[in-house]
């Protein structure tokens, strides 16, 4: 049978009926998202590869307790979202610290990606932004995350979180307010930095 | 609707999260609404912004990767390994201190031998965090 045509489901049945081997189009499948997952809440694209293989051997294990309803992703995600929580965790001094003054943001990720404006403004833009996400509070982050960038529905950001959906309707509304509050000023005057330095 | 309620909603509307009827009736208040629309301009100013960070470049063998992590049925018993590595250093950097110490009370001879002291060493990795040095052995390194 052809890979791309089985289900989610059919796959986890076959490998927990012994075909380890399947496994890998799962991977597959979820890797890309999962990494721009972990990464985006992490903003460590080193950190966020090898989470993602544990996320990856920890679904592995979990397979036997996946109930299959079709909702797969939910179950990964939930797996990927505490085992990048507890990363966060633990790293939330060296976090703190070093990321939140600056310091680590020479090798920040992303910096092999096409320029698609002039490279210093994407290169300034995309770690405003980076800096900007990591500042907002944990809850408002990984719902913003979910809902921008991995175009989760409210349903799926309740089944992988667990909260209720006014909960997450309060939580990604006020993330933008506080994003739109800090990046728009700063990219106006950047703005009007930049045009007074033209005249 | 009024601007209250619906600056409450841009975000949910903006989502495709409202139901059609009220997706509706912000749809209409917008259009007339100069202060929510430019609300709304903001909005979605911000998550274009937002979406100008490009997905991570991806690692064409990261799947072979996690496979072979997989296969690897020896790896629980590698996690073992840096435990029981951080156990030998202690015992030697202990050991090693001790005998120093012996040494060196047997060359002064008459001395009263010093109670044997210990300083704390955080080391980088945190599984251990602290391992308690004997401190002739930290003058070793300090020399
Ligand atoms: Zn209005």
């Amino acid at each position: 049978m052809d890979q791309q045509t089985l289900t989610d489901d059919e796959i986890v049945t076959a490998v927990l009926a012994g075909r380890r081997q399947d496994f890998e189009i799962l991977v597959r499948r979820y890797s890309g998202k999962i990494i721009h997952f972990i990464t985006r809440m992490t903003q460590d694209r080193d950190e966020a590869q090898s989470i993602a293989q544990e996320v990856f051997l920890k679904i592995f294990q979990n397979l036997p307790y996946y109930r299959k309803e079709n909702n797969f992703s939910a179950f990964i995600f939930k797996i990927a979202k505490n085992m990048t929580l507890n990363w966060l965790n633990r790293e939330k001094r060296t976090i703190l610290f070093s990321r939140l003054l600056g310091r680590e943001f020479n090798k920040a990720p992303f910096r092999q990606e096409p320029p698609r404006v002039s490279p210093q403004d994407q290169k300034e833009r995309e770690s405003e932004i980076t800096r900007n996400l990591l500042l907002l509070a944990e809850e408002q982050r990984l719902a913003l995350i979910l809902k921008v960038y991995l175009e989760f529905s409210y349903k799926q950001i309740r089944e992988i979180t667990g909260w209720s959906i006014p909960k997450i309707e309060t939580l990604i509304s006020r993330a933008k307010s506080r994003l739109k509050k800090n990046i728009l000023l700063q990219e106006r005057s950047h703005e009007v930095v930049y045009t007074a330095r033209k005249k | 609707m009024n601007c209250k309620k619906v600056s409450r909603l841009l975000s949910i509307y903006q989502d495709r999260e409202l139901t059609s009827a009220l997706e509706r009736q912000v749809e209409f208040h917008l259009r007339d609404c100069h202060a929510c629309r430019s609300e709304w301009d903001g909005l979605q100013e911000l998550v274009g912004s937002l979406k100008c960070l490009p997905p991570p470049a991806s690692d064409p063998y990261f799947p072979t990767k996690v496979m072979a992590g997989l296969q690897d049925n020896r790896a629980a018993k590698f996690r073992l390994l840096p435990a029981i590595a951080y156990a030998l250093i202690f015992l030697t950097m202990f050991l090693s201190g001790f005998f120093l110490q012996l040494s060196y009370n047997n060359t002064m001879g008459a001395e009263k031998p010093k109670a044997a002291t210990f300083t704390a060493v955080l080391l980088e990795n945190q599984d251990l965090g602290l391992l308690a040095v004997h401190d002739n052995t930290l003058a070793l390194f300090e020399r």
